[in-house]
């Protein structure tokens, strides 16, 4: 749910006024259906996100040939799974082992895979994760909790152009017995960012 | 063009506010968020002039104003440059003239943004669009350029080496496209470079940084 819990930050209250102002002026000169508007939200909000992507996943570890597939077109693989759009209209998949370790970030923006991973969350967006990820990952990573054996590859993505990239994040260990879907729950965002092993 | 948002490698942004998960913690920055979508058919802008667009807010204000307010700001700059819109509208939120909306009629409706979302852009082009220059394997050094309009080559690999480690097809090519100069289409290429190679002998010593970069900033190593 929205929740506007600032008490009288003016900073944000001017935001506030500027995006109402916009909205409104745009209505007005015809520039946009607010019909639209609530279309556009509750598509990111509803149909993408994590879970398009922890699915994805689960697949992959449950399907040898899928992950192959995956691995070589994720583009293709992933649209299998009903997940396509806007700033995820050509994907990389690149797979955690225990030899190699792999994160993304866009350094210049904000890029991040859509489809499979929705919005992203503030601290990818962040100044400190733009430019501290792609010089001293280890660093950062163990910011998120994430120690790597020094014996560790670690591979950054930086998205500079129109590849959007997804971490294939290593299976935990005891989970032979269970199903896709049980699977799915035990994946995260920051898993297939990178940030966080499984 | 070499502006504050060219972050990667630079120090003094402390550590990585890591439990800051939230896409979204306010209303208003919903609507920018869809405002920026639906705006973008209609004044109309491509997704690199937006991208640009905030690039050239002032640097403190592209440092401390929300990400979202960034993204109004910069439709608020494209509004205006491309005449639809003026200031004071823009600060008061009234209307003084109908924008002459020309070809692109009126904006799209739910049903209209709700097909397209799902199919997203079309960036790529036919294989046989362009020839590659480089191959997989071959070492290049990323060209020492000072654009001064929207560039996707970030200061951090300019006159460094690395190898090709994908050529991805042809693309539409972000400069131009953020100038309105069309797609100049292109090979793009994944690009690894060793870390130490960016960032010195403290870097680590395996570690590898990969790009994706357009050829017009590539040259033979």
């Amino acid at each position: 749910m929205p929740h506007d819990h600032h008490d009288h930050d003016p900073l944000e209250e001017g935001a506030a006024l500027r995006v109402r102002a916009l909205e409104e002026l745009s209505v007005a000169k015809g520039l946009v259906d607010p019909a639209a508007l609530d279309a556009i939200v509750e598509y990111y909000e509803r149909e993408t996100g994590p879970r398009n992507g922890a699915a994805v996943v689960a697949r992959a570890w449950s399907d040898p040939a899928y992950r192959d597939w995956l691995l070589r077109d994720g583009t293709a693989a992933i649209a299998d799974m009903g997940f396509t759009g806007f700033q995820g209209e050509h994907m990389r998949v690149v797979e955690n082992t225990e030899e190699v370790h792999n994160v993304i970030v866009c350094t210049l923006c904000s890029c991040y895979p859509w489809p499979v991973l929705g919005l992203p969350p503030t601290w990818y967006k962040s100044a400190a994760y733009r430019a501290r990820v792609v010089r001293e990952p280890r660093a950062v990573l163990a910011e998120f909790g994430l120690e790597l054996p020094e014996t560790t590859e670690i591979r950054v993505w930086d998205s500079t152009a129109e590849i959007r990239y997804l971490v294939l994040p290593r299976r935990p260990a005891g989970t032979d017995a269970l199903d896709a879907d049980a699977l799915a729950a035990l994946v995260t965002r920051n898993g297939m960012v990178g940030t966080a092993a499984l | 063009m070499d502006g504050i948002h060219d972050m990667g490698g630079m120090h003094g942004f402390g550590r990585v506010p890591v439990e800051a998960e939230e896409v979204f913690t306010h209303e208003w920055q919903r609507r920018s968020f869809a405002l920026a979508d639906a705006l973008a058919w209609t004044v109309p802008f491509n997704a690199d002039q937006h991208r640009h667009a905030i690039e050239r807010l002032a640097p403190g204000d592209y440092l401390t104003i929300d990400y979202f307010e960034k993204w109004a700001r910069a439709c608020q700059m494209l509004m205006q440059e491309a005449g639809v819109a003026s200031a004071e509208e823009l600060a008061t939120g009234r209307k003084s003239f109908d924008p002459d909306l020309g070809e692109h009629g009126k904006p799209p409706d739910a049903a209209t943004v709700r097909r397209v979302m799902p199919r997203g852009a079309q960036l790529m082009f036919p294989p046989d669009t362009a020839e590659p220059a480089f191959r997989v394997g071959q070492r290049v050094r990323v060209r020492d350029m000072h654009v001064p309009g929207h560039t996707r080559a970030p200061r951090y690999v300019r006159l460094r080496e690395g190898v090709i480690e994908r050529d991805l097809g042809v693309f539409q090519f972000a400069d131009a496209m953020a100038r309105g100069d069309g797609p100049d289409p292109q090979h793009c290429y994944t690009v690894a470079f060793a870390a130490q190679d960016l960032w010195g002998a403290e870097a680590e010593p395996r570690g590898r940084v990969f790009l994706d970069l357009w050829e017009a900033y590539l040259d033979p190593a």
